[in-house]
């Protein structure tokens, strides 16, 4: 099975994060990380892999420095990599990123895609839906499990109240939450390899995609203001003087916890 | 000049931590005090090569150097879940493999010490011969085509999960009547070889043993090396790499205690503001982190010199760095306590645990005084003292 997994680049959700004077993501100054989200694609990408046979291709469209990412998302195991890398591309919004990558996987011809569900950075959860869609293919999204037999992809997709089965024939997206597998350390033998192995990098005119067409000259949506997270709010202290247990439950039900 | 690790290893650092942080310092001290070993971390870190960072590729390992050693033992300590046992099977029983066994003994040791599944102790320390190698009391005797080893060791680590102990025993040369020592492979449920427990006052999943030989036969291939002449280079093959990785794994463990207490300095409130803002409390923390970094640098050294070949001056960097470091992660242990006030002594805070293993840092495998002895003579020129 050919399998393609998307992986990005994005600043460490663990430390401080912000926004640089064009209202893009700040890269420059972050610790910049494999999206987590990602790990957990290519671990299942890895274990489809061990079962089934095939390949597995990291994609991903990020500046210069991505390239430690994907370096180390090689050291998890897969075979090699297309790095997408434009300066054009800076201030692409999701619609013009879709483009990009549904472009990329054209010359991959993949059996099936996977991505992490969300990315911790933009949080729209809606690339793998995008790039179905122009691909014209089947997406599966917010698994957490996927089942390959032989054509046939199924997965549970994670709901609030619980989860769905849903099945499509390949070739498919399919993104994936944490919750389906526990992705792999990079063994020692994993990291010493990750380095000789093939990444093809690809410029926009190698996708056959305009400059204007992404970018902030293509973007469909803007930044316009953004504002730092409110700070916490003092909570409300319950002194137990004999009904601090009554107080606490006037207290959750006012917030409509209880 | 690079003060910067390469990429590989900087890799190797950050999967490293992963793992140990996954594991934690709750997971070893709950192992330690249930008298268990931490099996689970020596197994996963095993199958993930990080065990056999340093072997040769061509019996399974990873083909990295002691540096790629260093950085496993000084990251999992980091985390409060070191494995001593590094120290012993891949740092000192690989390295005497590799470099002096024979190609029998690499083939059929290397590739299990790589991955983990076979651990080898190490013996030499004795009751009445303690730095002094010299004068050993084990012997091994020639019997037929056989060895014959009788003699007493102590503070063995490891011996109870252990599937061989490499012995440092002394042959007496046939010609010139001196005395060598001569290494040998001693299957753990070897007859006449017997153990019993040393009562420790550290907190550890590795307990202390005492090993009686008695009459211990062994066939010819059990001579590392295959020749007693191989005994004195083999001993000194293992003994840097034992140090650079026991001055990580201090190193480390000073890096974990300084955390531990600069978290807790950071958000423990007091009088409205974090502890840490008091110079009573943040400039002792400081000095530690500057003791730590400093003997880490020098541990790097000493790496980087055994690993280009220079044993010499590896060997004056190796001591130096298991002298510095063993007093940095007894100071940092000691501080962070003190930054905790009375948490500092409990277990949950995770510090007072480290008491007894840092403390013995400055004793194992070599004394300060030792190593005082050493730089006086070797790098100030003076003359032997003892």
């Amino acid at each position: 099975m050919n399998i393609v997994v998307l992986v990005k680049q994005v600043p460490d959700s663990g430390s401080e994060r912000g926004l640089a004077g064009d209202n893009t993501v700040e890269r420059q100054s972050a610790n910049n990380v494999i999206n987590e989200m990602d790990e957990y694609a290519i671990e299942e990408a890895l274990r489809i892999q061990a079962a089934e046979g095939g390949e597995v291709t990291i994609l991903t469209m990020g500046p210069e420095r991505a390239a430690e990412s994907i370096r180390k998302a090689l050291s998890m195991g897969p075979d090699k990599a297309v790095h997408v890398i434009d300066d054009a591309l800076h201030g692409s919004c999701a619609l013009s990123t879709s483009k990009v990558l549904a472009a990329a996987l054209g010359t991959l011809n993949p059996d099936l895609v996977i991505a992490g569900a969300e990315s911790t950075d933009g949080r729209v959860q809606v690339m793998p839906h995008m790039i179905a869609e122009r691909l014209g293919i089947a997406a599966l999204t917010g698994a957490r499990k996927l089942t390959v037999d032989g054509g046939t992809l199924t997965i549970e997709r994670q709901t609030e109240e619980g989860y769905e089965v849903v099945t499509a024939a390949t070739p498919a997206v399919v993104s994936v939450w944490d919750t389906i597998n526990e992705p792999r350390y990079p063994s020692f033998k994993g990291i010493m390899a990750a380095k000789k192995k093939p990444v093809q990098t690809l410029a926009l005119a190698d996708l056959g995609i305009e400059a204007g067409e992404v970018g902030f000259a293509g973007a469909s949506s803007e930044v316009v203001e953004h504002a730092k997270r409110p700070p916490r709010q003092g909570g409300q202290k319950v002194a137990d003087d004999g009904n601090g247990g009554a107080a606490l439950v006037e207290f959750l039900s006012s917030e409509k916890f209880v | 000049m690079n003060f910067d690790l390469t990429q590989e290893q900087n890799d190797l650092r950050e999967a490293v931590s992963a793992l140990g942080r996954r594991y934690g310092h709750e997971y070893f001290i709950g192992k330690a005090k249930a008298g268990e070993h931490t099996t689970e971390l020596w197994a996963e870190a095993g199958k993930l090569g990080y065990l056999g960072v340093s072997i040769p590729e061509e019996y399974g390992g990873g083909g990295g150097g002691i540096t790629e050693l260093t950085v496993v033992c000084e990251e999992l300590s980091a985390t409060g879940s070191p494995l001593l046992l590094l120290v012993v099977s891949p740092a000192i029983v690989a390295t005497i493999l590799a470099r002096h066994g024979t190609d029998a003994q690499r083939a059929e040791f290397l590739p299990r010490l790589a991955d983990g599944s076979l651990l080898i102790a190490f013996a030499i320390t004795e009751p009445e011969a303690g730095s002094n190698f010299h004068r050993l009391g084990t012997v091994a005797r020639r019997d037929g085509d056989d060895w014959v080893l009788n003699g007493r060791k102590c503070f063995i680590s490891g011996v109870d999960h252990a599937d061989y102990v490499m012995v440092v025993a002394r042959t007496e040369d046939a010609s010139t009547g001196r005395l060598m020592p001569a290494l040998f492979l001693v299957p753990t449920d070897a007859a006449g070889l017997t153990r019993s427990q040393l009562d420790m006052e550290i907190v550890s999943p590795e307990k202390q043993w005492l090993l009686y030989l008695d009459d211990v036969r062994l066939p010819a291939e059990a001579l590392v090396g295959g020749s007693t002449d191989a005994g004195l280079p083999a001993l000194f093959a293992g003994l840097n790499p034992e140090r650079i990785t026991v001055a990580a794994m201090s190193a480390g463990t000073g890096r974990y205690a300084l955390d531990r207490a600069s978290r807790y300095t950071a958000t423990r409130q007091v009088w409205g503001r974090p502890i840490g803002t008091h110079q009573g409390v943040a400039h002792p923390l400081a000095h530690a982190a500057i003791q730590v970094e400093l003997a880490r640098l020098m541990v790097y050294k000493a790496a980087a010199l055994y690993d280009a070949g220079r044993d010499l001056e590896a060997g004056v960097a190796a001591n130096m760095a298991k002298y510095a470091t063993a007093d940095a992660a007894a100071l940092a242990v000691d501080t962070a306590i003190q930054a905790h006030g009375g948490n500092g002594m409990t277990t949950e805070y995770g510090v007072a645990t480290l008491l007894g293993a840092v403390r013995a840092g400055r004793i194992a495998p070599v004394s300060r005084e030792m190593i005082l002895n050493f730089v006086a003579q070797h790098v100030l020129g003076q003359e032997k003292s003892y």
